[in-house]
């Protein structure tokens, strides 16, 4: 690759902007390689503050740099006040460590973290100077390859992409760049390199697949195209202990999104809550062990400076060997001035035992997820908890001396009505009661619950798959049943954004038709609309306009059961089969165990990707 | 002295481009550095426990410094220049320490001591030379007195008092370097390059680019004899 560094262009711009650190590089941990084969750089589509901390794009950076002949660099997306000085005085989107054009690079990697991160997508690309859609480029474009947390719905974004890994990324990555580098050797066009990469499991080539449209403009199916495969099952690695961590990754300088040392402890949730998106297609659970993560904590530890440490996953507390790993993780860091976070409790009376054990004295603020207001919808969505547990969970926070405690609601989940929704002021009463009762009378002035309320978005690969999501009227009406029955004294209530949840729903469903409606967005202004003062609904709606979709039929509509989905050439290895019967059991009220504790429930995952549920533990409890 | 606790005063660079971090993203910079060199460092007590550490004066975004410092207490005593090895050996490229001495705890502390700042101001522009950059500072400097509006609010400076030591300006590479020394102190300190970029502004001369280097800074003693602060 040729070209220079752009440093000298960029940097007199950073006095006429804020927060400058976010473009400096040269952190510690970063990792400067002059001379390589291949080139690769990760953008995540948001400010260096948001995107710096995820923990995929710190293991794909560590792997593809230890890879022979491969140099991996980050890209952020500049904040508006670069973007414009940039346009101004033309200069294109960077990469942090060589701060040369992305689009000099052989592969342009981008996470697609959120519903609502399209259009900054669409930005940097733009910004970098590469056609927005893969259909456009040229030999000389990078490779352009998505990955992340959309891509089971990719549908709205995938004709902004070359190539979309559906999955876990330690083993596919190296596939997808040893297959490029092949193909660059064989000096194959833009179009062969495509046809290669489709034949990588896991690899997504949209433009292989051949789109059905039904009487509403709608994407109704895909089907490929000559010999790619018919449906894309999701790639998956069957122990995470083959994989180092990474323990020493970059340090930021400036004040970041989870800024401290991160350890995953292990992957997927078997809890089986039937909303729920990431517990579907992170299956099966694998755990870390023990010794892994306390080592890793202290190593990654000794080589950040970090003074805090969090064990991430998206349910820490059900690791088989949590206690053991907190207990000699707290031995171990006593005295150091080093703390441990965990960031998900579940709702019981271990968990808070948990969070004593590393709280060393503070007592900062629980956080909850009860989900629902009724047993009865409690039990549809699969929420294994009951409001006994709740009560009796915040009794034992309160006497072991926590005054602070969050609790996250949903609504708008199926058969939902306003009973249910009052219950929830309910239950925020009664937890306020409980909590006062254990509390000395001095201290219950200190007492806050904190009361966040989101709208329920059904995702793919769900058993709810099929429901529609709740008008934005109906929101509307059911947030100010809500608010009515709040109890006032000790509660900070919050909700989101009920025009935000709309498009997330959109988005979330959508098919091919929504990639113009995106991009008309992008164009109106539409980007960063993770940032609340950035996003304008009137925008997508004057694109839905233009484009002639209606977002109703894709958010709002009641799916038939044996209608054929946008989604349905892509398996996150969880069975259709299971997602139609989990449907049928949340409609009767029946709960669902967790196959991490008891007995196989039948999704399928294990036999179709050929793994297994990893316990270092050998049991939960 | 806190018994068993060893303060270690310790100077390094600002330079580069680490010149654009603030002074928090500094400080948490170093303290990480001090913990990736497996220093045996005190904690403080409290609610809150955290590295014991204190900072000098802060150096605003954009500006690098040539010669800054921060004490950090050990609860173990380790040869100085074995604790600015491995502190060396830990930094992040550009900001690196170069010097490393125990003082002793009745000494006053950095940000009461340090109440002079002497810097370097090189400014870029078409057809800039010593002699009017010279005059445009005088002019300013001879009304005696500064005002500066930051964050809504209007601060005063008496230039006398403020700039207690006279410019120097040359040229060099095509551009002027002023070498200002400023008084710093806990009723403001004089931001040399908003002086700079006012007295250009009076005289009508247009600067491309101003870049602000802190070379010292200095402790104020008896008589007024300047030096540094170990």
């Amino acid at each position: 690759m040729t070209g220079a560094s752009l440093w000298a262009r960029v940097e007199p711009l950073l006095s006429r902007i804020e927060r400058p650190a976010r473009y400096l590089n040269s952190e510690w941990g970063s990792v400067h390689t002059q001379e390589a084969e291949y080139r690769a750089v990760f953008l995540y589509p948001d400010t260096y503050e948001i995107g710096q901390a995820n923990q995929a794009l710190g293991i794909l950076y560590q792997q593809a740099n230890a890879i022979d002949g491969v140099a991996a660099e980050r890209a952020y997306l500049p904040w508006i006040d670069l973007i414009a000085l940039m346009r101004e005085e033309d200069v294109p989107l960077f990469s942090l460590e060589s701060c040369l054009p992305v689009s000099q690079f052989d592969l342009f990697g981008i996470t697609v973290p959120y519903e609502l991160s399209y259009t900054s997508i669409l930005e940097a690309l733009d910004l970098a100077g590469i056609p927005l859609r893969a259909v456009n480029r040229s030999e000389e474009d990078p490779l352009v390859v998505g990955g992340g947390p959309c891509v089971y719905n990719p549908e709205p974004f995938a004709a902004f992409f070359d190539a979309i890994l559906i999955g876990e990324g330690e083993e596919a990555l190296g596939d997808i760049i040893a297959a490029h580098r092949q193909a660059k050797d064989e000096s194959l066009d833009r179009a062969s390199v495509l046809e290669r990469l489709s034949q990588i499991p896991g690899v997504y080539v949209p433009s292989l697949y051949h789109e059905s449209v039904n009487g509403d403009g709608l994407t109704s199916v895909l089907t490929p195209i000559g010999s790619t495969p018919a449906v894309v099952t999701k790639r998956v690695v069957a122990s995470l202990s083959a994989y180092a961590a990474p323990t020493c990754p970059v340090v930021p300088f400036m004040d970041v999104v989870h800024d401290r040392y991160a350890v995953e402890v292990l992957r997927g949730c078997t809890r089986g809550c039937r909303f729920c998106q990431a517990g579907m297609v992170y299956r099966p659970v694998r755990e870390r062990s023990a010794d892994e993560i306390v080592g890793d904590v202290l190593d990654g530890l000794a080589c950040t400076g970090y003074d805090e440490a969090s064990l991430t996953s998206l349910s820490t507390a059900d690791h088989s060997q949590i206690e053991e790993i907190l207990r000699r993780l707290t031995r171990r860091l006593a005295g150091t001035g080093i703390s441990v976070s965990l960031p998900s409790l579940r709702v019981d009376a271990f968990s808070v035992e948990l969070a004593r054990l590393v709280s060393a004295g503070k007592k900062s603020g629980l956080t909850f997820a009860p989900e629902a207001g009724t047993q009865r919808l409690r039990d549809v969505i699969n929420k294994n908890v009951t409001e006994k547990d709740l009560i009796d969970t915040v009794r034992f926070a309160f006497e072991a001396g926590w005054r602070r405690l969050k609790l996250y609601f949903m609504i708008g989940l199926p058969t939902e009505t306003d009973e249910d929704i009052r219950a929830i002021g309910q239950v925020v009463e009664r937890v306020l009661v409980a909590a006062r009762e254990v509390t000395p009378p001095a201290q219950r002035g200190a007492i806050r619950v904190g009361v966040s309320v989101s709208t329920f978005v059904p995702k793919v690969q769900t058993p709810f798959q099929w429901e529609p999501q709740i008008t934005l009227e109906e929101v509307r009406r059911r947030q100010s049943v809500l608010r009515e029955s709040m109890p006032r004294k000790g509660v900070d209530l919050h909700w989101h954004d009920a025009d935000v949840s709309f498009l997330e729903g959109v988005m979330a469903r959508g098919g091919r038709e929504v990639a113009d409606v995106v991009e008309t967005a992008w164009r109106g202004g539409a980007r960063f609309e993770a940032w609340t003062e950035q996003f304008r609904l009137s925008t997508w709606l004057a694109a839905f306009e233009s484009c002639g979709v209606d977002p109703t039929l894709i958010a709002n509509r009641d799916r038939d059961i044996e209608e054929p989905l946008p989604w349905d050439h892509l398996s996150a290895g969880v069975s259709r089969r299971y997602l139609q019967r989990e449907r049928e059991r949340a409609f009767s009220e029946s709960t669902t165990p967790d196959c991490s504790f008891s007995g196989c429930t039948g999704c399928d995952v294990c036999g179709d990707l050929d793994v297994d549920i990893v316990l270092t533990g050998g049991e939960r409890r | 002295m806190t018994p068993g606790e060893f303060r270690l005063r310790v100077a390094y660079r600002k330079t580069g481009r680490l010149r654009h971090l603030s002074h928090l993203e500094v400080v948490h910079a170093l303290e990480r550095m001090v913990r990736r060199a497996r220093l045996p460092f005190a904690i403080t007590q409290g609610f809150s426990p955290h590295l014991k550490a204190a900072f000098g004066p802060a150096l605003p975004v954009g500006t690098a410094g040539e010669r800054e410092y921060f004490d950090v207490w050990l609860t173990k005593y380790t040869a100085a220049t074995e604790v600015l090895r491995v502190l060396v050996a830990s930094a992040p490229a550009h900001l690196v320490p170069f010097e490393a001495r125990y003082v002793a705890d009745s000494v006053p502390s950095l940000t009461a001591a340090l109440t002079i700042g002497s810097y370097e101001v090189e400014i870029d522009g078409k057809g800039l030379d010593a002699s009017s950059v010279q005059a445009a500072l005088k002019a300013v400097l001879t009304t005696g007195e500064f005002s500066i509006v930051h964050k809504g609010k209007t601060k005063f400076f008496d230039l006398a008092r403020s700039v207690p030591k006279d410019a120097r300006v040359t040229d060099r590479d095509g551009g002027v370097v002023v070498e200002l020394t400023v008084r710093m102190g806990p009723q403001g300190s004089l931001r040399p390059e908003a002086l700079i970029r006012h007295s250009l502004e009076a005289a009508s001369i247009t600067a491309s680019a101003v870049r602000t280097t802190r070379l010292e800074t200095l402790v104020e003693g008896d008589e007024g004899v300047w030096s540094r602060p170990v």
